[in-house]
């Protein structure tokens, strides 16, 4: 049983001087330290001329939402979900079909960006309300198969999704910003953000993200949060406690799919595009679990910091490696293996080992570090 | 009247059958044993009332309402508790956090405040480990933790599995004080025990299963005195 206790002598030697205490004393301190650094990023890539930064950091961002959407399904909740991405998908065709001008509701930014919640929401209460009744394994290939089955559909009901061409443009962001004049002066005022504005859509997107981080913490502490941890800790205890499982695995499921849909209308604006439906396959949904994996599942500031390893080491360290080598000629072109884009699901699985074998817990554990007693099958 | 009253309980897993039509009562303040070998069906029937397990027949009745019916989360906010065989303490949580879920579904901020305190005071060790995970807990203290846990619903009845198990004799002796302290609060209590000697002494009456029925009911100390179970569950 998970709860075996680690010395069931009942003598005192797990005092709390021997180490017992896993309480974080500060949580908001490692946020504040994260926050810190993404402020300071655009601030020395600027001074610096450029150090192609900040571009990246715009998926960094994206994919931190849909990791902490991701999170609170199988950090909190205990849920392996393995089709993320097609609630990223849902999200980046509600956004565009809501803006673009060839649909009928030619919204703007705003209210179909937050439209993509409920949206989101709703298709996950679709998948979920007949598949949570299923346990552990079961519920994974589920949401596999639906992973599959939205990019098909996407792909193939070509009227309304346009299929492979993908649906562009759809609707950016009004916000205060420097405008070119024609004389070549800037002044600061409303504007559009285009696909190329990149540090304005740094600026915006990491301000949602804190509000998204302000949201899912106190999502955390909230009751509903401690049903969620609950029924991954011990469905059976919960039970016993007044807490109805399916129901509170329903809410889990319907959260992380309405940020994975709210992260989807963002990724459409920067892109200004769906791109086509084969962005959102498997890979993405791999790639979210990475991300709350290396970074430690059911921590806020872990899923962060591992969505900084995991897209970072993907759109900046290989792809500044690539063209390195490419620019150097250290291997031909035509050598698939001279390109370390071509490693990185090598890669992604090599971190998912050693964390596994090394650092079950990911880069920055829920409460403190050290082993664990009991652990998820 | 009776606060719980089982009739004719079924119930099993897969093709087996595993109880064959209990019948229980249980009186308001009274502390009731359930006593029976391993498998008898005490751990299933406690389940079954809890409505956590599923019946395949039979009525339940809880302070006259009948709760055959209900999802197990009605039944606890009804007044039924259940410290589950094992503790099943939630061990990734803190203290503090296992003992706020078990006052999931209440919303009195200030009553839920001064339950903690009053169990506090029937387990003052969890006061000192408030902050520290379940799963570090010491057996014994986990044993605690889960009664305080059930206790922070509210209950009129707790139904609590083996308390006794895997802990050690200071702490069992701790725990059943803990359960008379409760009665003399008022608490009504069906208890499940492997340890028979120790239930019987201060219980009000006993239940003894055998293969899932019921074989005997009498008084505690009826039970105690009767040839059947010295010899079957004392070692006498």
């Amino acid at each position: 049983m998970s709860s075996e206790a680690p010395n069931p002598t009942g003598d005192r030697a797990l005092a709390p001087e021997a180490g017992a205490w896993r309480g974080t004393p500060r949580p908001w301190l490692a946020d504040l330290i994260l926050l810190a650094i993404a402020m300071l990023v655009p601030i020395v890539d600027v001074a610096s001329g450029g150090l192609g930064l900040i571009a990246p950091a715009k998926s960094i961002f994206i994919f931190a939402i849909v990791a902490l959407g991701l999170n609170v399904v199988t950090g909190f909740t205990g849920l392996l979900h393995l089709g993320i991405a097609a609630f990223m998908a849902i999200g980046v065709y509600a956004f565009a079909i809501l803006t673009n001008e060839s649909y009928p509701f030619r919204l703007s930014f705003w209210p179909a960006l937050f439209l993509t919640l409920p949206i989101g929401a709703i298709a996950g209460f679709v998948l979920g309300s007949p598949t949570l009744g299923l346990r552990g394994d079961y519920l994974a290939i589920v949401t596999l198969g639906f992973g599959e089955i939205v990019q098909d559909v996407l792909r193939n009901v070509e009227t309304v999704t346009q299929g492979t061409q993908g649906i562009n443009p759809v609707a950016k962001p009004f916000v205060p910003w420097f405008v070119a004049a024609e004389d070549g002066t800037r002044t600061f005022a409303w504007t559009r953000i285009s696909v190329a504005g990149d540090l304005a859509w740094y600026i915006l997107l990491l301000l949602i993200l804190i509000g998204v981080v302000v949201f899912v913490r106190n999502l955390e502490r909230s009751r509903i949060g401690r049903a969620w941890m609950s029924v991954r800790e011990d469905e059976l205890a919960s039970k016993a406690m007044g807490i109805p499982p399916v129901r509170t695995k329903m809410s889990a499921f319907a959260t992380g799919a309405a940020l994975a849909a709210f992260a989807g209308g963002l990724w459409a604006s920067t892109l200004d595009s769906t791109g086509e439906p084969a962005n959102y396959d498997f890979q993405v949904s791999i790639l979210a679990l990475c991300i709350v994996i290396v970074g430690g599942m059911g921590s806020v500031t872990g899923v962060l910091v591992g969505a900084v390893v995991m897209v970072g080491a993907n759109d900046i360290v290989l792809d500044r490696l690539t063209q390195f080598i490419q620019q150097q000629k250290l291997v031909s072109d035509a050598n698939v293996l001279g390109s370390p884009n071509n490693w990185k699901y090598m890669l992604f699985g090599l971190a998912l080992v050693f964390m596994m074998r090394f650092k079950p817990d990911g880069l920055v554990s829920r409460k403190g570090s050290g082993s664990r007693t009991g652990g998820r099958a | 009247m009776s606060l719980l009253s089982v009739e004719n309980l079924r119930a099993g897993y897969g093709a087996i059958d595993v109880l064959h039509g209990i019948s229980i009562d249980v009186r308001k303040g009274e502390i009731v044993s359930l006593i029976g070998a391993n498998g008898a069906g005490k751990t299933s029937t406690l389940m079954c009332i809890s409505r956590v397990n599923r019946l395949r027949g039979g009525r339940i009745a809880f302070n006259g309402t009948d709760i055959t019916p209900l999802p197990a989360h009605q039944v606890v906010k009804l007044g039924l508790a259940h410290v589950p065989e094992g503790r099943r303490i939630f061990p990734r949580l803190t203290v503090r956090e296992n003992l706020e879920m078990g006052a999931f579904l209440r919303n009195d901020r200030d009553g839920i405040a001064k339950d903690m305190e009053d169990v506090f005071t029937l387990f003052p060790v969890l006061k000192e480990r408030l902050a520290q995970l379940g799963g570090t807990l010491s057996g014994g203290e986990q044993q605690m933790l889960a009664i305080g846990r059930a206790l922070m619903s509210r209950p009129t009845m707790l139904m609590m599995d083996e308390p006794s198990m895997g802990i050690a004799p200071l702490l069992v002796a701790r725990i059943f004080d803990a359960v008379r302290e409760l009665r003399s609060r008022g608490m009504t209590i069906l208890l499940v025990e492997q340890n028979a000697r120790a239930a019987l002494k201060f219980s009000d009456r006993g239940y003894v299963l055998e293969t899932g029925n019921v074989v005997l009911s009498d008084t505690g100390a009826a039970l105690l005195a009767s040839p059947r179970v010295r010899e079957a569950y004392l070692g006498e």
